[in-house]
């Protein structure tokens, strides 16, 4: 009997094999990529927000505390988004004639909230508290960025596990002394003489001053309840 | 998959016939020191057997009969399958936040907030701190600064959370089956109030429940000013009529009383369950355990307690002596004892009893004799009021009136009389006299004693007018019904037992309109404008604030904040029996023919908590029975009656009958039958309807606590009753026999004993002395806290606060009755009830709690394939959900069988409902209950005691912020908060002079199954008997240590735990 397929099939198997391994890592790396990417982690991504709020001007414009408006940062695991009151405290006066407050006004007027677009999210099995990471010496800036450089507020760290635990495996890399937790900018300065010096110094020494248990903090109901 | 369904029922059905003589010879060949969990494991049905076996029984891992076929979810599993690495990767879906316009002052956002207020049963207030999450209540606590609370709640007060938020409660005001409006139900009521006026009442029925709050009182006595022919009656199924009626014959007047059982040195009990049954349970539980809860060795003043009981009760299981009694010769007995007491009353000293011997007799006279002024003698409030009258009489005589029983005015309104009020309603509603009846509450067309035929005389009342939490039964029949407003919603005031006065103040807005009777009374008097708030407000103005507003703003802030009224507790008054009256009491008959016992049900009450799932789940104290109340029947009977378990029995008193499903409870006395209320509601909700029987169509008003001259047949149908008591059986498998003994799971010595041999608790069963490890962890050199907990078995009475406690702040789903027949009941503690002693028809019962021990080395953590359940440095067994995989393996390997496998993702069918239908998913308003802080967890996820692991972060966040260690105390397990008796203690095992170091190194402190060498970190504390030696002469002696008796044995039992 004949052959019904040429030498030339044999190849064509050996080629397809690869190929189809070829595609089926491809499609994992392009998985994992897309997965690790801002499409998914929405990392760097502006959102509009129904008032377009600008941290950039309030922060290095104007000059004000995180606290002024994320009252609740320092007692409560949620940081506060402050009431519609708060915004009025300033824009009952400055700005009154602009459209873009007008969804402020109209919640003024009616006590309907305004809607903001989340933006850092993290999963709800994950118990995060602002509270504790501020007293600890956690900066704003760490996790969030440099706030007063954003006009729209975004993400700029993919708050995936594996990036909390960076921090919760060696919390000295990115400790700062408690009354530099607001700044913005901040390099590491030895507390006491005011000299520059390394983070991972200046991080050990916090640890030690601020009796963080390193060894706690990878334990799961530190984060998952 | 409806066949495995099946097969699991016609399992469980097949009870063989029960070889009792020979159980009796096993139990008397080991001398009574036996523990049994049930009468299945007694007789080695094989059923038992195979629940033993099995990790679940048969058919547990099956899907529901509703759902889809096992093999239809294997295709659907592969589609899925596909699909389920891709899920991971989806984005984040978008959230919004919702600020407020207005911030509430001193409301930090995120965190909780703690307000005093009360809830009510039958009219009496148990101060509760509730806390609330962004304006929702989500957990109560007892008020710590309350007098009666002192930070303790019983199960009922823990429920009221799921109470409030009810899907079933109405959201409507209904005008004869139609929705009406406030406004047209003022109008209707406007149009009558004229023809009052000139009639001064005429017409106007007020029927309610007990009250016991000033404002209503007040109210009330205006409304009767006003209309001076107005009616008021109160009714409660659970009525305490006979309470006030022997106090008159006693004293000339309704009392109240009160017991020390803190200063009494000995108790005797007739038929009385006063640890965890009416109004004084809260604090009776508190008062007697703090004669139980002792450390070491030596001074152990312990109480000793008599319990002579119908039926058997959480007290006579924490009593060193029990008796069973015929429920008709309990008055026989208390006679006796009177008049050896020099009593003049008449007693059959020929009167024999079963149990109760004439040197039983002798020895509890002698006791009290021997205690003048140090003892109690407490009769059950369902006693006839000869019995209790005697009771007084008898503490009179033995000089305890003023030492260890107080008297006080009664706390309620015209206390007493409720059954023949009601009578009087009737009759007057019958002969069309009532122009007007407002119900405020209740539910009488269901539960009124058979013989007062309330439903038929309603089709004669003018306008009938029901203000409820649900749409029931007698609203169903009403011309308006109202949607109450909860406790929770409720401007108000009410007294606790000891008349301590709270302000009830809302913790949030009524959810569905609904109002309260304070609205309703406001209405009659022509005021409908007033609010409750106001009339509360009001009334105390008027004793507080006459001149001085500025005192009154401080007296309201301080009560509103503290809870409590200051110093509003009822004086104790000084109560002497003249004993004359013991000569003119009725003639006292026994009786020798069947009787049927009536009594509230433990955990929904008179059937006012029917629609409650936490309730309807938590297995009943001692029964173990849940979803269903039953007809209890002792061996005996079981045997006269040829009736058994999963049988269903007629029982026939006269001309009624009803139909009821039949549990066997060991110590239940011959030719009786105790029934509970509360089932068999037709309209409670998706819950509670179609659970159970009503008793009420056997009640009458005249006897309600018993009869006499029943009868039980049976009928041949067959009904389960679901049973947790040989769910997650500790015993091993291969050694089933006797392994709860052997093991010494349960450990109780006789006082005089562990005096003189104070280690023996601890040897047992031989531990493992040295630690013996193979994996040296770090964990031991941890500097930091080792959290741990320890459960005085002494002072536990099984009350089941504990576990509606956990259920509440851990957000544990219910199941529906037939998931918990599958053995998927989800608490996270458990009351294991053990039965001992050589005779089955009076065996004592004893009660273990038990949750997730946290083992320092645990061997759930070394068979999980993902690591989802792993230890903390602190000494915590943690699971983590989120990376649990349901393989179920750790709880294959757990020994203390504590771990839960979430199989239908309950909280989504949050409720089954006895018939096992689950709800759709909808968010309804348990969303609301549950707590913020605590995951919410999922199908396919096992899930155990977290040792409360969000109040451990919470404190430790707090203390961290501080830099400080935790503080001894500062942290409190929601069971051990609960807990009326004290006996849960949790804290850090390293840190010394606290309470848990003291009970952890004290000689009765032993670890359950510690011969595993697993080191749990709750401890139990073993219990302690205090017997009369005259009862019992060889109370002192100690058993030869079965260890001890041939040289070490560790080795053998590793085989055993291998």
């Amino acid at each position: 009997m004949a052959q019904i397929f040429p030498k030339g099939a044999n190849d064509f198997a050996v080629f397809s094999i690869v190929l189809v391994k070829l595609l089926a890592i491809t499609a994992l790396v392009a998985g994992f990529v897309i997965y690790r990417s801002p499409v998914v982690s929405e990392v760097g991504i502006q959102k509009a927000q129904p008032v377009p709020f600008s941290h950039h001007r309030h922060v290095a414009g104007n000059g004000m505390d995180c606290r002024y408006c994320h009252s609740s940062v320092e007692d409560s695991y949620f940081a506060n988004i402050p009431a519609t009151e708060t915004c009025m405290g300033c824009h009952s006066q400055i700005l009154t004639d602009q459209p873009m407050f007008d969804p402020v006004h109209a919640s003024w007027e009616s006590g309907d909230p305004i809607e903001w677009v989340r933006i850092h999210d993290v999963p709800d099995f994950v118990y995060f508290n602002h509270s504790i990471h501020i007293a600890k010496g956690v900066g704003c800036e760490t996790c969030h960025g440099r706030v007063d450089e954003m006009r729209l507020t975004y993400k700029v760290h993919n708050m995936t596990m594996q990036w909390c635990l960076d921090c919760h495996r060696a919390p000295e890399k990115y400790l700062r002394p408690q009354d530099e937790v607001y700044t913005m900018g901040y390099t590491p300065t030895d507390p006491d003489t005011g000299e520059a010096i390394s983070q991972l110094a200046l991080g050990r020494r916090l640890v030690e001053e601020y009796d963080i248990k390193v060894g706690q903090l990878t334990n799961c109901t530190v984060c998952h309840r | 998959m409806s066949d495995d369904k099946t097969t699991i029922q016609a399992e469980s059905t097949a009870t063989p016939p029960m070889d009792l003589d020979a159980v009796r010879a096993r139990l008397a060949q080991e001398g009574g020191r036996r523990y049994w969990r049930s009468l299945d494991e007694l007789t080695r049905n094989p059923e038992f057997d195979k629940v033993l076996e099995r990790e679940f029984p048969r058919g547990a891992s099956a899907m529901p009969e509703d759902g889809p076929s096992r093999r239809s979810f294997v295709k659907l599993m592969g589609a899925s399958m596909a699909l389920a690495g891709l899920t991971a990767c989806g984005r984040q879906p978008t959230e919004y936040i919702y600020p407020f316009d207005r911030a509430p002052e001193h409301e930090i956002p995120g965190m909780p907030s703690y307000y005093a207020t009360a809830v009510t049963l039958s009219g009496v207030a148990s101060a509760v701190v509730a806390q609330k999450h962004e304006g929702r209540p989500t957990k109560l606590e007892g008020n710590p600064k309350h007098p009666v609370s002192r930070g303790k709640t019983s199960l009922f007060t823990q429920a009221e959370i799921l109470g409030l938020y009810d899907p079933d409660r109405s959201h409507h005001m209904l005008r004869r089956g139609r929705p009406g409006t406030w406004e047209q139900f003022q109008a209707e009521i406007g149009e009558m109030l004229p023809e009052f006026e000139h009639t001064r009442g005429d017409g106007l029925y007020i029927l309610s429940g007990s009250t016991t709050s000033p404002t209503m009182i007040d109210r009330m006595t205006t409304l009767r000013s006003k209309f001076t022919g107005a009616q008021w009656y109160r009714y409660e199924p659970v009525t305490r009529d006979a309470v006030y009626e022997a106090a008159t014959l006693a004293f000339g007047r309704p009392m109240e009383t009160h017991h020390r059982f803190d200063v009494a040195d000995v108790v005797v009990s007739f038929d009385a369950d006063f640890l965890c049954s009416g109004p004084h349970a809260l604090r009776n539980a508190r008062s007697w355990a703090e004669r139980r809860r002792v450390l070491g060795n030596e001074n152990l003043s312990l109480n000793r307690l008599y319990a002579l009981e119908s039926t058997p009760t959480l007290t006579g299981s924490v009593a060193d002596h029990k008796y069973p009694l015929r429920p008709s010769q309990v008055e026989g007995l208390v006679r006796i004892v009177a008049s050896r007491l020099g009593i003049g009353v008449a007693a059959n000293e020929s009167q024999t009893f079963e149990f109760v011997t004439p040197e039983v007799i002798d020895a509890i006279v002698a006791d009290l004799e021997a205690n003048r002024g140090k003892s109690i003698v407490i009769a059950g409030e369902e006693q006839t009021a000869s019995t209790q009258a005697l009771v007084h009489a008898i503490n009179a005589v033995l000089g305890n009136n003023g030492q260890t029983v107080v008297y006080s005015n009664p706390v309620e309104e015209s206390p007493g009389g409720q059954m023949a009020g009601l009578r009087d309603l009737v009759t007057d509603m019958k002969a069309g006299k009532v122009k007007l009846l407002v119900m405020l509450g209740g539910n009488p067309v269901y539960d009124t004693p058979a013989d007062i035929a309330f439903e038929e005389a309603l089709d004669q009342v003018g306008l009938a007018v029901h203000l409820s939490l649900g749409v029931d039964e007698t609203s169903n029949l009403c011309h308006w019904h109202l949607p109450m407003a909860h406790d929770l919603e409720s401007w108000g005031d009410a007294r606790a037992i000891d008349g301590t006065v709270s302000i009830i103040q809302p913790m949030i807005a009524p959810l569905f309109d609904g109002k309260t009777p304070l609205d309703i009374v406001n209405v009659l008097l022509g005021d409908p404008g007033r609010t409750p708030y106001d009339t509360v407000q009001e009334h105390w103005r008027g004793i507080y604030g006459q001149e001085d507003a500025e005192g009154f703003e401080r007296f309201w802030r301080t009560a509103l904040a503290d809870g409590f009224v200051a110093d509003t507790a009822l004086p104790a008054r000084e109560a002497s029996v003249d004993l004359s009256f013991a000569q003119a009491l009725p003639a006292y008959a026994p009786s020798d023919t069947f009787e049927l016992i009536f009594r509230a049900d433990p955990t929904i009450y008179d059937g006012r908590f029917a629609n409650n799932g936490w309730l309807q789940e938590l297995p009943k104290p001692l029964t173990k029975t849940c979803w269903d109340n039953a007809v209890m029947i002792g061996m005996a009977t079981s045997r006269s009656t040829n009736l058994g378990l999963d049988e269903k029995a007629r029982v026939m008193l006269e001309d009624r009958e009803a139909l009821g499903g039949v549990y066997v409870l060991p110590g239940q006395p011959r030719n009786t039958a105790v029934v509970h209320l509360g089932y068999g509601r037709s309209r409670a909700g998706r819950v509670g309807d179609g659970a159970g029987f009503n008793v009420n169509a056997l009640r009458t008003s005249d006897s309600p606590w018993m009869a006499a001259g029943a009868e039980l047949r049976r009928t041949g149908l067959h009904y389960p009753i679901a049973r947790t008591e040989d769910h997650f059986s500790i015993e091993h498998r291969r050694t089933i026999d006797k392994a709860a003994s052997d093991r010494k799971l349960y450990r109780e010595m006789n006082v005089a004993a562990f005096a003189a041999h104070p280690d023996y608790v601890g040897h047992m069963r031989h531990e493992i002395p040295d630690y013996v490890n193979m994996y040296p962890r770090e964990a031991h050199a941890w500097d930091g806290h080792a959290w741990g907990m320890s459960i005085d078995l002494n002072s536990c009475t099984g009350c089941g606060a504990c576990v509606v406690a956990c259920q509440a702040e851990n957000n544990i789903p219910i199941v529906g009755k037939d998931q918990v027949m599958a053995q998927r009941a989800m608490h996270w503690i458990r009351i294991d009830r053990y039965f001992t002693g050589e005779d089955l028809e009076n065996p004592r019962a004893v009660n273990q709690p038990l949750a997730c021990v946290h083992c320092e080395q645990a061997p759930c953590e070394v068979v999980c394939p993902v690591a989802a359940t792993v230890h903390s440095k602190e000494g915590l067994n943690e699971m983590i959900y989120n990376r649990c995989v349901g393989t179920r393996y750790c709880s294959n390997n757990c020994p203390y069988k504590v771990r839960r496998f979430n199989f239908f993702h309950f909280s989504k069918r949050q409720y089954g409902g006895p018939a096992g239908i689950g709800w759709p998913y909808e968010k309804n308003t348990l969303w609301l209950a549950r707590n913020p802080n605590v995951t919410v967890r999922s199908r396919g996820v096992m899930e155990k005691c977290t040792y409360c692991v969000q109040r451990i972060s919470k404190a430790r966040i707090e203390a961290k912020k501080d830099m400080r260690p935790i503080r001894d105390g500062e942290i409190r397990m929601a069971c051990e908060q609960a807990c009326p008796s004290d006996a849960i203690v949790f804290g850090d095992i390293k840190e010394q002079g606290t309470r848990l170091w003291d009970e952890r190194h004290d000689p009765r402190t032993y670890a359950v199954l510690g011969d595993l060498n697993i080191r749990p970190r709750t401890t139990h504390m073993a219990r302690l008997r205090n017997p009369n030696p005259a009862l019992e002469p060889d109370h002192a002696e100690v058993e030869p240590l079965p260890g001890h008796e041939h040289g070490h044995e560790a080795n053998g039992h590793h085989e055993e735990s291998a």
